[in-house]
């Protein structure tokens, strides 16, 4: 403490570092409640299918989609910087890149059996993972990365639901018209998602200091009441065309006009309930341009199964058809009903590994991704930093997981039957 | 009771019971690497890449009821 009031300039960083943890404690949903919360907007909407952002002749292209590409681009100048000037004696980009391959040739000979040279095999495939699986964590934290966005308009987001809902109410009656179709599935999105909330935007901004008030129920973007539906729906069900009522033309132009109709605010508790009003401003929902790759579930998924493909690659090449078939498919009259069972539960086991490497990637870096967005709606400022370098360890942690455990099923794929079959015979 | 109001809590009872295991296991896991570490303080770097490593596999269980958690919230 004497040292930190004698020197001025330790002084100053210390008071600024305590002032911007109460500008940003005051500024975020916990100051919101004492009427401050100058910082504070709302929590974007989560979503966990990663969103289209642009269609290439009729292939949608997924937010995650160009994240992943942006880690295959950062992996390849990495490796170009490192094999652009090779010397005997390495030094900057190509001594990291030596020191990530040492490391990982000594792990893989260490798991395989300790003996050099015994794990190159399967040397290139982990350490592939390792390396993708952490560029696309990190690429997927840096700033901006699922916070710009376009906004989808309310009458865009009705219309892809609608789509789904139409599906559905065309197996439930399928003498109706096309048209009846769409109408009732309208009728059934408004009233199951009518208490659904939108984020009433400024223009294109989302302005600062507005918190959780910025966001609108459908209710009051697109005006109806509930009997008004029950009509309309009695309505289309006698087969009347309702395309010239009025109520469904009001319905209709507050769908594609997707403004706040009535003013409105949350109750919040706390002073701050009412300095704003939304009536007449754009509402709709965020949709990133850029999302963490590995926040979407079909990256996890694809990486689990080339890594699992790859282990039943090495199984059969090591112990050819019989060997390594013969794990999963016993004879039950050599060997016995229960080694029968035994083998197809290990058959299910490569499944769920699958899985599990999918649902712990995917878990671990989707919540982290909310965890984030949580923090920068509670502290924003400062309280993400010590997230981000959370979330910076976990996505080494992860990716180093992924690799070690790809590389523990592969030694247990390729080692032999033998020491097991010696052991039943004993007993 | 409605669907809408036992959402809430149906992913509150998921993520509840499913971080009560892994939180058992990794105070496990972390005393009892703690106590090797007291007995031999050098072998502080495998223990401690190896209490890393089974640290994650305990967590992914909790985060797998926190996809539960996640999937019943939002979907």
């Amino acid at each position: 403490m004497g040292k930190l009031l004698s020197s001025p300039k330790l002084l100053v960083i210390a008071i600024a570092a305590v002032a911007a943890l109460l500008v940003s404690v005051a500024g975020g949903a916990l100051g919101a409640s004492f009427g401050l919360g100058f910082l504070g907007g709302p929590i974007p909407f989560i979503s966990i299918p990663a969103e289209r952002v642009a269609f290439i002749g009729s292939y949608p292209l997924l937010n995650s989609t160009i994240m992943f590409w942006v880690g295959g681009l950062v992996l390849l100048f990495v490796a170009w910087r490192a094999g652009r000037n090779v010397k005997d004696v390495p030094s900057g980009w190509q001594n990291l890149m030596e020191m990530i391959y040492e490391f990982f040739s000594n792990t893989v000979d260490g798991v395989a059996g300790g003996e050099p040279k015994s794990g190159r095999r399967f040397l290139a495939l982990v350490s592939t993972i390792f390396l993708v699986v952490m560029i696309i964590n990190w690429v997927g934290i840096l700033p901006g990365v699922g916070s710009i966005g376009r906004i989808e308009t309310i009458e865009e987001w009705v219309h892809h639901h609608v789509e789904d809902l139409e599906a559905e109410v065309h197996e439930e009656h399928p003498d109706y018209s096309p048209k009846q179709v769409h109408s009732i599935a309208l009728i059934h999105l408004l009233e199951e998602h009518g208490d659904d909330t939108f984020v009433a935007f400024d223009g294109v901004f989302v302005w600062l200091g507005q918190g959780e008030q910025a966001r609108v129920p459908l209710r009051h973007i697109v005006t109806f009441e509930d009997h008004e539906l029950h009509d309309l729906a009695d309505e289309v069900k006698h087969g009347e065309d309702i395309s010239h009522d009025p109520v469904w033309e009001r319905i209709e132009h507050d769908i594609h006009e997707g403004v706040v109709k009535e003013a409105f605010t949350y109750d919040l508790g706390g002073p701050s309930q009412t300095p704003y009003d939304f009536k007449g401003q754009t509402a709709g929902l965020l949709v990133p341009y850029l999302r963490g790759a590995s926040t979407d579930v079909n990256t996890t998924l694809a990486i689990a199964i080339v890594a699992m493909l790859t282990v039943q690659i090495w199984g059969f090449r090591a112990l050819g058809v019989r060997g390594y078939g013969g794990k999963f498919l016993v004879n039950p009259i050599s060997q016995g009903p229960i080694a029968t069972f035994v083998g197809v539960l290990e058959g299910f086991g490569e499944l769920t590994r699958t899985i599990s490497f999918t649902f712990r990637l995917f878990g671990n870096m989707f919540a982290g991704e909310i965890l984030l967005i949580a923090m920068a709606f509670l502290l924003p400022l400062i309280g993400i930093i010590p997230f981000m370098g959370l979330e910076l360890f976990v996505g080494v942690i992860q990716a180093y997981i992924f690799a070690m455990l790809t590389l523990v099923f592969g030694v247990m794929a390729v080692a032999s039957h033998g020491d097991h079959d010696s052991h039943a015979e004993e007993h | 009771m409605e669907a809408d109001a036992v959402k809430p809590l149906a992913a509150a009872i998921a993520i509840g019971f499913g971080a009560l295991g892994p939180g058992l296991g990794i105070g496990l896991l972390a005393g009892k690497a703690m106590e090797a570490l007291g007995r031999n303080p050098e072998a502080t770097g495998p223990v401690q890449q190896n209490m890393i490593l089974a640290l994650a596999f305990a967590e992914a269980i909790a985060i797998y009821a926190l996809v539960v958690a996640i999937i019943i919230l939002f979907v």
